[in-house]
């Protein structure tokens, strides 16, 4: 008796998991390589890390004196030359007319004055290439840009530019938002940052400053921060029907394939409208799918 | 019968005016706009994604192609923006140079701000006398970078290559009659009578409005502000060169025309002193090959034709590409005072309002 | 011998097609639509300006209106947003119609390798004519004009609609 052959289950292909298909595997210079570091400049990470340095240095000096404190009294045990002993390696010297920027201390007035009002909800302040940074709590911005703006020792009338980062190397945080502000009268700069989870809805400025209206839009369109009390919280770049956030590390530059339109070639429909009227005294319908 | 009845119309986004790819919603009572919404985005190419994917050096290509009226200006920004972020210093001769160009490109700005905003308005005749000298600008950006438009002008350090031999004789020429060319195009428009109907008391935006809204440039200036840049916050020589900055107070399209005019001739001045007071010397900072930076941010604004344009980088410790490059465009902000300017106006007026903002869309939607 | 003499009647007149003077008369009056999009636009300004002067070829007429163009030069990127935009105005336009795609950006995308961008306008609408350039100059575009010139004077209204005959039958 012969077992009854039971045809194999046709194999199901997995739908890709969008609407559109992108070759990723064609192109591998093409593919998201996400960052690994958390690249957010702070003077408190600075002075980490450069003690952290300081501490693996003075251990290498020590395990490199242990070594020859070792080595020489071998050698002497062996009756042979005793080894050169270490010499501290000097950091090397470029003969370049790079300076690097490193994180400083905070001076300016402005920012001893911020955090002399914000108090507790300033989080940080330094200042870095002649650039004044203070980072906030997120949920104070809109406390600290009316003061900005309020405040008779501030006085920074103009929002200049405002924009995001994606960060999603990091643990508590996916997103700094940094507030560029300008004070005409007194000649000014100051950059106020805030660090946002995935999902955290920030306070709007525009309230405080009406340029921030598209600033935010774009940041919306571009990054999927929305923020709250906006007036008009859409897309601005790209359609209102755009699928992904383009300026997320995860998101590829050719983007999942929307850019792959195809039309007909037909010079004005010539061809379609004679097929379409041949067809439809024959009584077929002959209407082909359009091109999705 | 008509009355309280509203007419909603689309102008764009295929050539509302000369100026690109701009939409805007109307809603019209009659002919006067009660409502106008600009929409923005058919010009989007994605070009702070691709600069986060190139190298520092490489990102400059894209910043050509943003204001594409005004390269040199963008080229300008970015250098200056990666130089902070490294901590460059650069030769003095190539921040004169810098600026020389940079002022011949803010002439060929104005001078197709000029002719397409006649055009708009209906002064055919300035468009074909802008033309004739920008084509001589275009001369002296080809001499220099071998390309007429997308000049790539600079490098992060200094400069490629120092001024073409030759290339002092042309400016100077330029400069001898570009004076008798602006009495030219002033002639044919400063007392026109149909020009100043079109102009005054058109498209007003006061000083408050125009802080509130982040304008900068010579939209600001025409409102009585005198926040330059350049003056403000120098950078490149102009901290060294002798100039004005030239207001109005009308803030209106005919105080705007006028501040742009005598900004050439102020920039003529710039370029004059440029010129006399060149110094030797190199023209590109020592730096390595390849440049990493440590972890930094910074946002750097320089004075574009249009207004402030500001870069934002962020530098990643040990990559070669930046971690973040955000453009701060000015007609991006400023293009959002267009419904400020334009509602209570009339329909004709609302080619005056976007000519006089002298948009580009290439840095408007990036 | 086999040379045939002109008679009295060829020696007055000039015998041509009604195709060819069609030809001639469309190749050396073609109105372009209006239609700048990035950077080339610029440089189309410039070719229709002092110096270069498109009129010669009688291509000076730019027309706001593409229902009143035979010519549409796609000068500059095309984006997704832009794409259907494209496409209506092209189709608004009266046979016979020509498209010249100026730059890169208009042929293959150019230096904007990314997401919003439409590697090429052929993907919406058929170019008779490309010109390569980033921008190309105002002589690059004229040279461009001139090609297509030549192809409207080389071809006839059979070729045009041969393709389609064919199809339907």
């Amino acid at each position: 008796m012969t077992e009854p052959i039971i045809p194999p289950a046709p194999e199901v292909l997995e739908a890709p998991a969008g609407p559109y298909v992108y070759d990723y595997a064609a192109s591998p210079q093409r593919q998201v390589v996400m960052p690994k570091t958390v690249p957010l400049p702070s003077y408190r990470t600075y002075l980490a890390e450069v003690k952290a340095a300081a501490e693996a240095d003075e251990a290498k000096w020590k395990k490199m004196q242990a070594d020859y404190e070792t080595a020489k009294a071998k050698a002497e045990a062996e009756g042979k030359d005793a080894p050169k002993p270490p010499v501290r390696p000097v950091p090397r010297k470029d003969d370049n007319d790079l300076k690097t920027p490193w994180p400083q201390e905070a001076k300016d007035a402005d920012l001893l004055l911020l955090q002399e009002v914000l108090g507790a909800k300033v989080e940080e302040i330094f200042e870095q290439a002649g650039e004044l940074t203070c980072q906030l709590e997120k949920g104070a911005i809109h406390e600290a840009l009316t003061l900005c703006r309020e405040h008779e020792g501030l006085r920074y009338e103009m929002l200049a530019d405002q924009s995001a980062t994606h960060y999603p190397a990091a643990n508590d945080f996916a997103y700094s938002v940094v507030y560029h502000l300008t004070s005409i009268s007194r000649r000014k700069r100051l950059r106020l940052r805030i660090l946002v989870p995935e999902g955290f809805v920030p306070e709007s400025a525009c309230s405080v400053y009406p340029s921030a209206n598209w600033m935010e839009r774009e940041i919306f369109d571009m990054l999927g921060i929305s923020f709250a009390n906006h007036p008009d919280m859409t897309r601005i770049l790209c359609p209102d029907d755009w699928e992904g956030h383009a300026l997320r590390k995860d998101y590829p530059v050719v983007g999942w394939g929307q850019r792959d339109v195809a039309f007909r070639e037909d010079r004005g429909g010539m061809i379609e409208r004679i097929a379409l009227q041949k067809a439809g005294q024959l009584g077929i319908n002959l209407k082909q799918p359009k091109a999705d | 019968m008509f009355k309280n009845e509203e007419m909603e119309i689309n102008l764009g986004p295929q050539h509302p005016s000369t100026h690109g790819v701009l939409r805007v919603k109307l809603r019209l009572d009659g002919e006067t706009i009660t409502h106008c919404k600009p929409v923005i985005g058919y010009l989007h190419r994605g070009v702070e994604k691709i600069c986060e994917n190139q190298t520092f050096f490489q990102g400059q290509v894209w910043t050509d192609r943003m204001d594409y009226c005004s390269a040199v200006a963008n080229n300008l920004g970015w250098a200056e923006a990666n130089e902070k972020l490294f901590g460059i210093t650069v030769p003095r001769r190539a921040q004169y140079i810098r600026t020389l160009l940079n002022e011949f490109n803010r002439l060929a700005s104005h001078l197709i701000w000029l002719a397409t905003h006649a055009l708009d308005i209906g002064a055919m005749t300035v468009f074909l006398y802008a033309f004739r000298e920008r084509e001589d600008i275009l001369d002296m950006n080809e001499a220099f970078c071998g390309s007429r438009l997308t000049t790539t002008a600079f490098r992060i350090g200094g400069l490629r290559e120092d001024m073409p031999p030759g290339f002092e004789k042309m400016a100077r020429k330029f400069l001898a009659k570009f004076p008798t060319c602006l009495e030219e195009y002033e002639n044919l428009l400063s007392e026109n009578r149909i020009w100043k109907k079109r102009t005054v008391g058109v498209a007003m935006l006061s000083a408050e409005d125009a802080i509130a809204l982040g304008v900068t440039g010579p939209v600001l200036r025409a409102a009585g502000v005198p926040y330059d840049i350049r003056k403000a916050f120098p950078y490149a020589a102009y901290g060294e060169m002798d100039f004005e900055v030239p207001t109005q107070t009308a803030a209106d399209t005919y105080a705007r025309y006028l501040v742009r005019m005598a900004e050439m001739r102020q920039s003529a001045r710039i370029i004059q002193q440029c010129l006399d007071g060149m110094p030797e010397g190199p023209v590109m900072a020592k730096i390595p090959k390849i440049l990493k930076p440590e972890v930094n941010e910074v946002y750097h604004a320089t004075e574009a034709p249009k207004g402030e344009i500001g870069y934002y980088l962020v530098g990643e410790k040990g990559s070669t590409n930046p971690y973040r490059f955000h453009v701060r465009a000015p007609g991006f902000i400023n293009l959002q005072s267009l419904p400020k300017m334009a509602e209570g106006g009339l329909i004709a007026d609302i080619v005056a309002a976007i000519g006089t903002l002298d948009i580009v869309l290439g840095e408007i939607d990036r | 011998m086999g040379v045939m003499q002109p008679s009295a009647f060829e020696q007055i007149l000039i015998t041509t097609k009604v195709e060819k003077v069609m030809n001639w008369s469309r190749a050396t009056s073609v109105w372009p639509v209006t239609f700048g999009l990035a950077c080339c636009a610029i440089e189309m300004m410039a070719a229709g300006a002092s110096r270069f002067d498109f009129d010669r070829f009688g291509a000076g007429i730019f027309r706001a209106t593409p229902r009143q163009a035979d010519l549409m030069i796609i000068a500059g990127t095309v984006t997704y947003k832009m794409a259907p935009v494209i496409k209506t105005l092209y189709d608004q336009m009266p046979e016979p119609k020509w498209v010249i795609a100026m730059g890169s950006c208009a042929t293959a995308g150019g230096p904007f390798d990314s997401y919003h961008t439409i590697q090429g306008v052929d993907k919406i609408i058929p170019v008779d004519v490309f010109i390569p350039g980033c921008p190309p100059r105002p002589e690059s575009l004229i040279y461009g004009f001139m090609k297509l010139q030549d192809k409207i004077m080389t071809s006839s209204l059979a070729d045009r609609y041969k393709d389609i005959f064919e199809e339907v039958g």
